[in-house]
């Protein structure tokens, strides 16, 4: 395996152009499965210091680069308002201090591990994910992006560059998250998101395959079709499609309160 | 007199180099020439082996060889994990050792573990231990059958079977040992007590979990004396069982035991054989470091268990009679088993009019069986201290004051058919009776709980000696072969300046190897404090004895009218009188000098048990809809016999407790029906996090053992074992479910809460 | 196997060098290759914390960690903690207040802290606890490592106002 450190993007996307080259950013999901051997990547292309990182918030929308770091997320005095706040809240609850300080959104998304926090809140909060090419740039919606268990519209030689949010005054967001105690790694998480306008979104994550938006105006337990649950040895279907519900139900309860100023 | 230094909290001895990097742990020191070796582990929990492919892995960079049992120089053919380190013919567990690959480097070994190949012959697995004994079943090992004859087993606590009797069971070839427990004709007992309970309690396999994994390293000297650097328990045992291994005599094996990174139980000849042998057939230095994953499949946790328990009581609350069937899984232990020690512990530390008990010690095709903590007694405490709160419920009485009426006293005669000794139940409880948080048990909010439990360990003996040293500089070094796994050494330091009269700070600890070390037995059964501390002791006085007669002359006063203070000889009411160790010292230690060097040897050969009890409370609360129970305080009383240094008691207490909690809502080792490992590593095995652990209050409570040093016993064991069933105590008390079987996690709590529609 | 290359790395204030493969990880750099044994392998999930190392001041596992992704940083190990031959008052703190048995998880711990403090002065319990999830620990049951990190807060409070 080789590791080569570009300088610039565009030399990354020419590195990412090799067969089997993987962008390296904080390494904490890619070099664990490094390490079990699951991927073995040719070329590591490490994008880790590139200028990628960032939160830029302006009027209407807040743009968080790839390589923020979780750390940055939990920390950000920016993302302290309602409408933002379950960012900051399933950062702090994602791995552990370590991790956070590594870790990365773009590397996270990219990755798309079932059970992980982020997808559900990137959903939920109506996120653009950037993606660039050597040939250009294009932008897809989170609910474009995830097309199952580590799978996602990421293109081979293509970077995660930004993550973009829409803000909704006047909103509020919530995630809520039952974690399995050996993983942390969420069994059921809900990001949810209230309106001022009465419109809401819950998007769950840790169910099945991959973090998925349910119907606007459903109630989160009903809406949960079988074939979407994961069950296993620990937390069995029935376990999982009832959690379901109880975080679902928690994140919006807290999402409204934020969105009312009653809560914390 | 200056102040005792018994009793007073100092740090330990070691915490300067822990916390600067300079202690050196098995895996860290440099040896010139080592190669390192890398396990090929059985994908198979039954099997035969067929054939191991090599070539491939000893065509790449780097690989030296790749080894099976025949490559070893075993010199017998047993089948337990000393005498056949690498499956010879039968792998009987998925993780079992089947080939070492040795390379010159980790990372070359780890690459070529892959391209090692192994065939099996697959033979069906057995995994239910409840099924495994009945009659016909199929066998899980089907070659060869030996019962080990190392003496593993005596290190944890050597309790005697029970009594033979007449009658058979049928029972299949599973079954490796049974234990009958009968006193009493308790099922008449049973029949005619005013309240009786039972249940089925669960407990499954568990992991020591050390941080430290596995390691060992050896190497042979020019003069072919085989050194072996290890994270072990016990210098002394590790030596007979490689001696046992490889035919050598001892004085050709020297066993230096490093500092130990967390053992619990788990660090006892299981990688030795491995290092040693690839050394003794390479003639090159080997270290073998297990990743965590493979510590997870080939090492040696907790039996899993089930215990079949009734009991029995009158209606003024006095216990009756008690009858447990308790079926150990030894997995693929032939040697030992714990059903004698927890069909001996299931009785708690009360008195039964009757008892009718038995074990069952079971073979699988799961793991090896090892020690962790307490062996057996967490699992034999949940089913009884369990039963002793429903027995409360039914007979309307305070579930402490039941315990209490029952508690057992000096000389009370237990199961084992022995008195007890002086033990502190009795005292446990009357301390938890008074603390706030039981005072406070009826008023807590919806769905928080306060639960109750006790257990006790009765401690272990071995001979063992000691030397104190005093140096030119009127410093003392005390030797022991004492491994230091609970802060020992430290407790060594106050013991011998307590007795010798110096300040703690002039007295260091060092840790002898079995070339150069008086004898001690492993480190385990609670014992070390009791054992080699009393032997710390006697060295001390006997240096003292050479002092005092040497100051005597110095300062022609007699022995008995002197007295050793901070260092310095001094006539007793005449202090000025007097003359510093260190200038006698000074005056045996050189040429032409006038007295004997000022040292002591001190054995001791304890035959008196020390029990050590203790009762805990836990708080908890339990999230009715998600099922997960949230700790919030918790309380652990203990008799310590007397607390050489209450810090490092403390520590002790908290850290057996937390073990516990694992115990009670997380620890699960895992199978499917074809034996292979679901939980092998901290993503699905979960051990108690900082954020988990809830403050724990200690309660120290001394009821001096009259054998120990200064009144000390042994502590260790003892904290863990009643934590999980004061847990489950509490959750009963939250929300009004029994759970039968550990851990309790989310989904089995809000299973449980489904179906009682509580 | 892919050359090894002498990586160039700022460690424990010293420019050194050692030899690795893009691979490598970080913990192995430190121990088998700068012989820096205090940094210790606990789990091979980036789970157990006891590779914690110091990088520009912040908290990272060195088993998840490639070297290379290390250059140009400066690493702190538990050996370059000490400030001129007198104990950390983090250190100090661990050893006075019993925050540690066998041993093996204290360097991580004392790291993982030294990162906590620096961020959060004044942490309350439940916010080092929080901050200790990625460090294991199997003997204390964490408590008097909790008192050590606050005792060690405080000191530290004291040590600037002074």
């Amino acid at each position: 395996m080789e590791h080569v450190r570009p300088s610039t993007l565009d030399e990354a996307l020419e590195g990412l152009a090799a067969p089997d080259a993987k962008a390296l950013a904080g390494g904490q999901s890619l070099l664990p499965v490094m390490k079990l051997r699951i991927v073995r990547p040719s070329v590591l292309v490490d994008i880790g210091r590139l200028e990628l990182g960032g939160v830029h918030m302006s009027e209407n929308e807040l743009r968080l680069g790839a390589l923020t770091t979780w750390n940055e997320l939990e920390s950000a005095q920016e993302l302290e308002r309602p409408a933002l706040a379950a960012l900051a809240e399933c950062a702090s609850g994602i791995g552990d201090l370590q991790v956070r300080n590594r870790g990365t959104l773009g590397g996270s998304l990219a990755h798309a591990d079932p059970a992980s926090d982020m997808p559900a809140v990137v959903l939920a909060l109506g996120a653009q994910i950037v993606l660039r090419a050597a040939s250009g740039e294009r932008t897809v919606s989170a609910e474009e992006f995830f097309l199952g268990p580590f799978t996602t519209a990421l293109g081979p030689a293509e970077l995660i560059t930004e993550v973009v949010f829409p803000l909704v005054e006047g909103s509020g967001s919530a995630y809520v998250k039952v974690e399995h105690p050996a993983s942390g790694f969420a069994l059921a998480g809900a990001a949810a998101v209230v309106r001022p306008d009465g419109g809401q979104s819950v998007a769950l994550t840790g169910m099945g395959g991959q973090a998925f938006l349910l119907a606007s105006d459903a109630n989160p337990v009903d809406a949960l079709p079988d074939a979407e649950i994961y069950g296993d040895r620990f937390a069995p279907v029935e376990y999982r499609r009832h959690l379901a519900g109880v975080v679902a139900r928690r994140a919006l309860d807290r999402a409204r309160e934020r969105m009312e100023g009653t809560g914390e | 007199m200056s102040e005792s230094v018994i009793g007073v909290s100092r740090p330990r001895v070691d915490a300067p180099d822990k916390v600067t990097g300079a202690t050196h742990f098995a895996a860290d020191g440099h040896v010139h020439g080592l190669l390192h070796a890398r396990l090929v582990l059985s994908t198979e929990a039954h099997a035969l082996l067929q054939r191991v492919e090599r070539d491939a892995a000893l065509a790449m960079p780097g690989v030296v060889a790749v080894l099976t049992a025949d490559d070893l120089p075993l010199a017998s053919a047993g089948s337990d994990r000393t005498t056949e380190p690498l499956a010879r013919t039968e792998v009987v567990f998925a993780g079992q050792p089947v080939a070492l690959v040795v390379a010159e480097s980790e990372a070359a070994a780890e690459d070529a573990v892959e391209a090692v190949v192994v065939e099996y012959e697959p033979l069906p697995a057995v995994v239910d231990v409840e099924d495994a004994m009945l009659p016909g079943r199929a066998l899980a090992r089907v070659l060869e059958e030996d019962a080990g004859g190392g003496d593993l087993e005596s290190i944890h606590a050597g309790v005697d079977k029970g009594q033979e009797d007449g009658e058979e069971e049928q029972l299949s070839g599973n079954v490796l040992d049974t234990v009958h427990r009968n006193a009493g004709d308790a099922t008449a007992l049973l029949e005619t007590s005013d309240v009786v309970v039972s249940g089925t309690f669960r407990t499954p396999w568990v992991y020591q979990a050390y941080i430290e994994p596995q390691v060992a390293t050896a190497w042979l000297e020019p003069n072919e004396t085989l050194v072996v650097s290890t994270s072990t328990q016990g210098s002394f045992v590790t030596q007979r069982e490689l001696a046992r291994a490889f035919g050598l005599p001892l004085e050709r094996i020297r066993v230096i035991a490093e500092p130990l990174g967390g053992a619990f139980g788990g660090k006892l000849a299981l990688m030795e054989p491995l290092a040693a042998g690839a050394a003794l057939a390479l003639r090159r230095p080997v270290r073998v470091v297990l990743t965590r994953a493979e510590d997870f499949q080939a090492t040696n946790p907790a039996s899993a268990q089930v215990t079949h328990l009734k009991i029995g009581a009158r209606k003024d609350g006095t216990l009756t009679a008690i009858a447990a069937r308790m079926i150990v899984d030894r997995g693929s232990n032939a040697g030992w088993g714990v059903e004698g020690i927890t069909s001996l512990l299931v009785a708690g530390p009360y008195r039964w009019e009757a008892h009718e008990i038995r074990g069952y010690g079971v073979q699988t095709n799961r793991f090896t069986f090892g020690a962790y903590r307490g062996p057996g007694a967490p699992t034999a405490a949940f089913a009884l201290e369990t039963l002793m709160d429903e027995l409360a419920v039914e007979l309307e009485l305070d579930p402490l004051e039941l315990r209490l009426q029952n508690a057992v006293v000096e000389d009370d005669v237990g199961v084992s058919g022995n008195p007890f000794p002086r033990m502190g139940a009795v005292e446990v409880l009357e301390r938890i009776r008074t603390h706030p948080l039981w005072q406070s048990r009826d008023s807590l909010p919806d769905n928080e709980g306060v639960g109750l439990a006790a257990g006790y360990w009765p401690g272990g003996n071995e001979p063992a000696a000691a030397v104190c040293r005093v140096n030119q500089d009127g410093t003392m070094t005390v030797v022991t072969s004492a491994v230091d796994m609970s802060g020992v050494n430290t407790g060594f330091a106050a013991i011998a300046a307590e007795t010798f009269g110096l300040s703690p700070d002039q007295v260091r600890v060092v840790a002898a190897d079995t070339a150069t070390g008086p004898y001690s037995g492993a480190s385990g059964g609670s014992k070390v404090t009791y054992t080699v501390g009393k032997a710390v002791l006697k060295a001390a006085e006997a240096a003292r004895e050479k002092l005092l007669a040497a100051a005597s002359d110095e300062l022609e006063i007699a022995p008995a009218d002197l007295e050793v203070v901070d260092g310095v000889v001094r006539a007793v009411g005449a202090p000025d009188h007097s003359i510093t160790v260190a200038e006698i010292s000074g005056k045996a230690l050189r040429f032409g000098g006038r007295y004997e060097p000022i040292e002591g040897h001190g054995g001791s050969a304890q035959t008196r048990g020390a029990p050590s009890v203790a009762a805990h409370l836990a708080h908890a609360r339990v999230d009715r809809e998600t099922g997960e129970i949230t700790l919030l305080a918790h309380v652990i009383a203990q008799d310590v016999g007397r607390a050489l240094n209450p810090a490092l008691v403390e520590g002790q207490m908290r850290g057996g407790a937390a073990q516990g909690i694992g115990w009670a809502l997380y620890e699960e080792l895992v199978h499917d029906e074809n034996g292979q490992l679901l939980t092998g590593s901290f993503l699905d095995y979960a051990i108690p996090l900082a954020e988990r652990v809830p403050d724990i209050d200690t309660l120290i409570v001394e009821v001096p053992a009259p054998d120990g040093p200064f009144g000390a016993k042994g502590i260790g064991e003892a904290p863990v074992i009643a934590a999980a069933p004061a847990i489950a105590n509490a959750v009963a008390a939250a929300v009004g479910i029994r759970l039968r079987e550990l851990p309790m996690t989310a989904p089995r709590v809000w299973a449980t809460l489904e179906e009682s529609g509580a | 196997m892919p050359a090894a290359r002498q990586l160039e790395l700022v460690i424990n204030g010293e420019r050194r060098s050692a030899e690795v493969e893009p691979r490598t990880l970080l913990v192995h750099a430190l121990r088998d290759g700068l012989g820096l044994t205090g940094t210790h392998v606990g789990c091979d999930t980036s789970q157990c914390g006891a590779c914690t190392v110091l990088l520009d001041g912040r908290a990272v596992k060195s088993c998840t960690m490639l070297a290379v992704q290390a250059e140009g940083a400066e690493v702190t190990t538990i050996e370059g903690f000490a400030r001129n031959d007198e104990l950390h008052p983090i250190q100090r703190a661990f050893v006075e207040h019993h925050g540690l048995q066998c041993g093996f998880c204290t360097p991580g711990m004392i790291l993982t802290a030294s990162d906590l403090l620096t961020r959060a002065p004044d942490p309350d319990d439940a916010t080092i606890r929080r901050a200790l999830r990625g460090n294991f620990c199997r003997c204390t049951g964490y408590q008097s490592i909790v008192d050590s990190v606050r005792a060690a807060a405080t000191a530290l409070r004291e040590g600037e106002a002074a």
